[in-house]
């Protein structure tokens, strides 16, 4: 059940980001990616899952173009990323709303940065909001509101253009399990609504699991497994007690800490 | 109102303990005059209209170099945030300006812009310049790197960086800047007008001085402090309603 794929990295029509040899380093000479390849298909949910100082930011930024790779090269579409770009949106692992602004300007500044918010864009932006359950916080300030609403406005915000693409950093982390599991039901009726291409970078591999239609799995820099999860969409709450999602949480887990025992 | 009763009943305590032990000691009028005396030259001087002169004209000076100490002041912070380059180049200079005694200056001042108020106002330009320079820097870079990462994602560039992210997520920083420059501004306003004025409140107390009226000086005293305090409440309230947004949600 559990299929473990062979990398063979492959360029075809359909690739929304492509990874190839990308490295970074930092000019003392610390290594912080070598030689990443990875191709993730247009409408593809892959998941990054690695311990703490992996790497798995730095990719993040490659991908947005925030960041450029020290060598190789990295495409969206088949171009050369050369900076941020506004076919991707990017969810950070706080929600950075602005906090004197209320939600709806929040959800709307993709907009308003750059030309007046018509009343189609405002309706937009509550139908949004509607749809990640916030609607009637529109007029509230960042600060009144909670963790989870923080993180469901900064969501909407990056869904207002429908980017093809999300990158998302482990936009949930600080939230508790219930919270997180809705925040996730939410991203992944949104996402399917437009076949968004998603790269969501998680330390936790049931979220990985859940969310993912790939998991890889990244270790000092480099990609040490890939993990396809051939489990049914939609996922439900019944999803996260079934044999078949333990047995692929097991397995990812095992390829995390077999590496790192095989380095001690 | 309320919080304030205890402070309003330790003045009157303090200003009746003035009042007894001048009257007990039998202090000279000229050391120190007995409050009574005091309020009695200031409500002379406010119903004879001679003190209103010189409050408008010290209040004006105090505006004048304080709106344009300020503007010029977030100005090169602006830019001095801006550019690292320029601030590294400029930095000893504005640091100069500050650290230079500004009454020293006060003789070339009136050399060059002659007696009366444009000196003052220079004068009090020049010290209302430096908090809104050091502030405006500070608080162009409160904005965390992320959010700064995601002004990058979302397509603006420098300006609208500036505009919609950089000065809004420092103006709480900038407006302390403001609150203090206004506080300096009537204390530089004051002190210019010991050195090259012939009107205003600063003005007032040399002349006060050369009469040997030390009642009129604490007379004038009381004037400047109540200036101060109603120009430090007005910009106070100023700020409160320009960061009202700011403060939303602070106290659920």
């Amino acid at each position: 059940m559990v299929q473990q794929i062979g990398w063979l990295p492959m360029m075809t029509d359909t690739t929304f980001f492509n990874f190839d040899e990308a490295s970074y380093a930092y000019e003392n000479g610390n290594t912080i990616l070598s030689a990443i390849d990875w191709l993730i298909p247009e409408g593809a949910f892959h998941c990054l899952v690695g311990r703490s100082g992996c790497g798995k930011t730095t990719l993040l930024k490659l991908a947005a173009g925030l960041m450029h790779p020290t060598q190789g090269q990295v495409r969206v579409k088949g171009q050369l990323v050369k900076g941020p770009s506004q076919k991707v949106g990017f969810v950070f692992q706080t929600p950075e709303l602005l906090e004197w602004l209320p939600v709806i300007d929040n959800v709307l500044l993709p907009i308003s940065l750059h030309r007046s918010v018509q009343a189609e864009d405002r309706d937009n932006a509550l139908e949004l909001l509607e749809s990640v359950g916030i609607v009637d916080l529109a007029k509230r300030y960042p600060r009144q509101l909670s963790g989870g609403q923080q993180s469901r406005a900064a969501l909407a915000r990056a869904l207002l253009r429908w980017p093809p693409a999300l990158l998302m950093d482990e936009p949930f982390a600080a939230l508790d399990a219930i919270t997180r599991e809705e925040l996730q039901d939410d991203l992944l009726r949104l996402v399917s609504l437009r076949k968004t291409t998603v790269l969501f970078i998680t330390h936790d591999i049931t979220e990985a699991v859940y969310l993912g239609d790939q998991v890889v799995v990244m270790e000092q820099g480099r990609i040490s497994r890939v993990v396809k999860i051939d489990l049914k969409a939609p996922r439900g709450i019944n999803f996260r007690y079934e044999s078949s999602f333990s047995a692929h949480c097991q397995s990812i887990r095992e390829a995390m800490s077999k590496k790192m025992s095989e380095e001690v | 109102m309320r919080q304030h009763i205890p402070s309003l009943v330790l003045l009157l305590c303090l200003l009746l303990f003035w009042e007894i032990m001048v009257r007990i000691m039998d202090v000279s009028a000229l050391i120190v005059p007995a409050l009574s005396a005091v309020l009695l030259v200031l409500w002379d001087g406010l119903i004879t209209g001679f003190l209103w002169h010189h409050i408008w004209v010290t209040s004006v000076e105090t505006l004048l170099g304080f709106i344009l100490g300020c503007s010029i002041g977030f100005f090169c912070g602006v830019m001095l945030g801006e550019m690292v380059q320029l601030r590294r180049l400029l930095w000893p200079y504005v640091l100069a300006t500050q650290v230079v005694p500004k009454l020293a200056l006060g003789p070339i001042f009136i050399i060059w812009f002659g007696f009366g108020m444009t000196s003052t106002v220079v004068i009090t330009a020049l010290i209302c310049f430096f908090p809104l320079v050091e502030n405006t820097m500070t608080g162009l870079q409160t904005a965390t790197p992320e959010k700064r990462d995601l002004f990058r994602m979302l397509g603006a560039g420098r300006w609208k960086t500036l505009v919609r992210l950089k000065i809004p997520a420092g103006l709480p920083t900038i407006m302390a800047g403001v609150r203090v420059a206004i506080v300096l501004a009537l204390v530089g306003a004051v002190v210019g007008e010991f050195i090259g004025g012939s009107e205003g409140l600063g003005a007032s107390i040399i002349a006060a001085q050369g009469m040997m009226d030390s009642t009129l000086m604490f007379a004038l005293f009381i004037v400047i402090t109540m200036l101060g305090i109603l120009f430090y409440q007005i910009t106070l309230l100023f700020e409160r309603w320009l960061l009202r947004s700011w403060k939303k949600g602070k106290i659920l």
